[in-house]
């Protein structure tokens, strides 16, 4: 009983506090902010499985997965993004980067949400916040205006012999 | 050094043979135990030398979508040991992109009548809907829809409290004469994502097993009937059979045919190539839906929403084109229509841009508040790969492939079906639900936000009629002990591919020739040029090559068994369209303008004579592959033309199509 009450208040102070007053300026970029009318409540009352890293992997597994894990995502945006920034990063990275990585593209329910915190949309959570997320905004802005038309095909990982 | 790693993995997972299964299982806890359930799964050596894990449930879905979760959610609630074999996380599914939201005939906004949303069905799938699933689904709608906000779906709604609907193309009153309807209920702009969280995270407390980043290879057949599915774990490369008396395919639809899609690359076709590879038939796989509005050149989906909200198309020279092809609903007329008026403008030179190839969708004449609270999503994408400032100037767009109306053919209950001696006959333990399958509650043009209706009312059939018709616990019939052989065999062989062309390759051959031949508008000509490329292509899978010989996480294998199933989803598609002579919902042909039916709908009615059935083209085709020689034979079944109670809601006959 006290457990539902608890459950109904922390529920009204997450509503009140990001519901976004419509005094807000609204910026160039669209921010999207909580809408109003996304009261959140399926997240807040079904939470899923908590995410956990996986133990005993290889660094080499672990970029194998992750490789997969970037070119196949929700939506067309995602998929073109990260295998993008995948081609680009994923080989390179050190064992605290694909970690970080790890949890940016595997832990969240919503695939949107990484496509709004890439394009800075929205605030980046401070879990998902430090080199990868940095490394992901500065490739999503395209200073180089490279075409991106399309996620790019694997063979840049064929070496010639395996 | 990846081949090293993988060969000590599989040595390994051989050699533990002969412990018990307790111990075996904990180095793939994950699996097993963290969504509850350990069942006890058996180890065997019978299919080659890939070790083989046998499970027995009583009910296995494929694909972890809206249909596919609705579907899984539904028979665990009823006691059935369900299993949910899924490439992907389930909330990372195709559903999580869907930004539009569900229509029900709910009359929050206006007076409305489900009545009224079956006839904009029927009219919008251009009749060779099936009315009695048409039926099913729109009566089913507004008690689907608060079924959902009962699971804890948060609609979003008015002021006074009731769940907000917004318009959406195609819906309209009092059969199509009262004007514009507002059927189409929304979660703010995460209509997709929250149906997934919602039916995942219920499916959980009812002890579903969800076995994930497992690619389905093939349904286990043995005398026409459907015995389970035999999937690869792609974390250890181990195979799976999934026994069960129950098997639903719920594996989305297949863009990735074609070179410019909304589609995610996850949308490869798997359920319909499974279904082909068994010997069975897919249905109406020629009518391929364009959304009117994806960005020009990547092709990311600019929702229809935005119509709805206010947002209107216009040519080079500034003008509301939509109002001369579709007075009445203007930009809001059904996709097709849209489409096919959006083609014509650019091929009668009143295309945008230097090369005169798209038009604009105008949007900032919109308030930017209504903007960002409406529609967010839209700015980021338009800046991102369009480089524009939805505020200030129009988005570049183009028709792009966006949904395919066609699939595994089934009765309005979801049970999988094929035509034999002019009756239809059900497929033993087989069901399909969501894009997959072909109901057909969409016939040859699905209406906006009636697919998410399909996923959860159809999704809710498969699992009803499925405990209709068996009880939890049944035992299984004996399977051959080497079922799935020939799976595993295929796998192996693309494994270790040395061909001379590339995956890559033979995908980008594959889908720039169904781009060119297989688009917006078709003719004959065109056609014809375009099978027999494809059929070259579909030889030329035999000269694939691979480079990634691993079994663990192998990408490139997993990309290369997608490329086989969007190839038979290809080879279907375009001769089917081919062999189609009229013009009919998605599929317009320069050459047969006209729709073809059994009576001229378009004269008056009295004193003609009916056409036979081969003589005119208001019939699903369907269509079988040969998948040695790549061969399509097709056939014909007739639309289902009576509502499930003639009484309660009498069933549309046949009449032009105009909006």
């Amino acid at each position: 009983m006290l457990g539902v009450l608890v459950k109904r208040v922390v529920n009204r102070v997450y509503q009140v506090v990001l519901r976004p007053t419509l005094a807000c300026p609204v910026s160039t970029r669209g921010y999207k902010g909580e809408a109003s009318d996304d009261s959140r409540g399926d997240l807040i009352e079904i939470p899923l499985p908590p995410w956990t890293e996986k133990d005993g992997e290889t660094m080499d597994m672990k970029r194998r997965r992750l490789l997969f894990q970037s070119r196949k995502r929700g939506m067309l945006e995602n998929c073109i993004l990260l295998s993008l920034f995948a081609k680009k990063y994923l080989n390179t990275m050190s064992e605290t980067q694909l970690r970080q990585y790890d949890r940016l593209i595997n832990e969240p329910s919503n695939d949107w949400d990484i496509y709004y915190w890439a394009t800075e949309a929205q605030p980046v959570p401070n879990v998902y916040a430090g080199e990868i997320m940095d490394l992901l905004k500065e490739f999503t802005k395209n200073k180089d205006q490279e075409q991106r038309l399309d996620a790019p095909n694997l063979e840049y990982l064929d070496k010639g012999s395996q | 050094m990846m081949a090293g790693v993988s060969r000590i993995l599989i040595r390994r997972l051989s050699s533990s043979q002969s412990l018990p299964p307790s111990v075996r299982c904990c180095s793939r806890n994950f699996h097993f135990n963290i969504n509850g359930k350990r069942d006890d799964a058996k180890v065997s050596n019978d299919i080659s030398q890939y070790p083989v894990v046998d499970h027995h449930f009583d009910a296995v879905v494929v694909g972890a979508g809206g249909a596919g979760l609705r579907a899984a959610f539904g028979l665990s609630e009823a006691g059935f040991n369900t299993a949910c074999v899924t490439k992907l996380f389930p909330t990372r599914s195709h559903t999580v992109a869907a930004q539009g939201g569900i229509n029900a005939a709910l009359g929050n906004m206006e007076a409305d009548d489900w009545r009224w949303h079956f006839y904009d069905t029927v009219k919008g799938s251009d009749w060779l809907g099936d009315q009695d699933a048409i039926h099913y689904m729109t009566e089913q709608a507004p008690a689907s829809v608060v079924e959902l906000e009962n699971f804890g779906m948060p609609f979003s709604r008015t002021e006074d409290g009731k769940i907000y609907q917004r318009a959406f193309g195609g819906q309209s009153l009092k059969f199509g004469k009262g004007g514009q309807a507002h059927r189409c209920c929304c979660v703010a702009d995460r209509t997709g994502h929250s149906l997934l969280h919602t039916l995942y995270g219920r499916s959980l407390r009812f002890d579903t097993s969800y076995f994930v980043e497992y690619f389905a290879l093939d349904l286990l057949m043995e005398d026409g009937e459907c015995k389970g599915v035999i999937a690869f774990c792609m974390e250890d490369g181990s195979i799976h059979r999934f026994r069960s008396k129950n098997t639903v395919i719920a594996t989305g639809g297949y863009g990735r045919t074609y070179f410019s899609c909304t589609s995610a690359h996850t949308s490869t076709g798997d359920g319909n190539a499974m279904v082909t590879r068994a010997g069975l038939p897919c249905q109406d796989l020629e009518f391929v839906q364009f959304h009117p509005t994806g960005i020009y050149g990547a092709g990311c989906l600019i929702t229809e929403g935005c119509r709805g909200e206010g947002g209107i198309l216009i040519n080079s020279e500034g003008e509301r084109f939509m109002e001369r092809y579709a007075p009445n609903a203007k930009d809001l007329a059904s996709r097709d229509v849209v489409s096919r008026s959006m083609t014509i403008e650019i091929r009668e030179g009143r295309g945008c841009g230097p090369e005169k190839d798209h038009v604009y969708l105008q949007l900032h004449h919109l308030p930017p508040q209504q903007l960002a609270v409406r529609l967010p999503g839209i700015s980021e994408t338009a800046m991102i790969f369009a480089g524009v400032e939805v505020t200030k100037e129009p988005i570049p767009v183009l028709p792009t492939v966006h949904y395919n109306m066609g699939g595994v053919p089934t009765n309005y209950k979801g049970q999988v079906i094929t035509h034999v001696g002019g009756e239809d006959k059900v497929v033993p333990g087989l069901y399909a639900c969501g894009e997959a399958a072909c109901a057909s509650v969409h016939g040859a043009n699905r209406l906006g936000a009636n697919s998410l209706l399909d996923l959860v009312v159809f999704g809710r059939a498969c699992a009803l009629t499925i405990a209709e018709t068996g009880t939890p616990g049944e035992k299984l019939s004996p399977l051959k002990p080497n079922a799935g052989e020939e799976s595993v065999a295929n796998l192996d062989k693309i494994r270790f591919a040395e061909g001379t062309i590339r995956t890559s390759e033979i995908r980008l051959n594959m889908q720039k020739t169904m781009q060119n031949h297989a688009a917006v508008f078709r003719t004959g000509d065109l056609l014809k040029e375009g099978c027999d490329k494809m059929d070259a292509i579909y030889q030329s899978m035999e000269d694939i090559k691979t480079f990634d010989r691993g079994i663990v996480w192998n990408t490139d294998l997993v990309e290369s068994l997608e490329l086989q199933n969007l190839m038979l989803n290809a080879v279907q598609t375009i001769h089917s369209a081919e062999a189609r002579k009229e013009s009919r919902g998605a599929h317009a042909r320069e050459d047969y303008q006209d729709r073809m039916d059994e009576l001229d709908y378009a004269k008056p009615l009295a004193g003609q004579e009916k056409k036979s059935f081969d003589q005119h083209w208001r019939k699903h085709t369907l269509s079988t592959v040969d998948i040695k020689t790549g061969k399509v034979t097709l056939g014909y079944r007739p639309v289902i033309d009576r509502s499930l109670d003639q009484e309660e809601c009498s069933a549309i006959p046949p009449a032009i199509r105009s909006y």
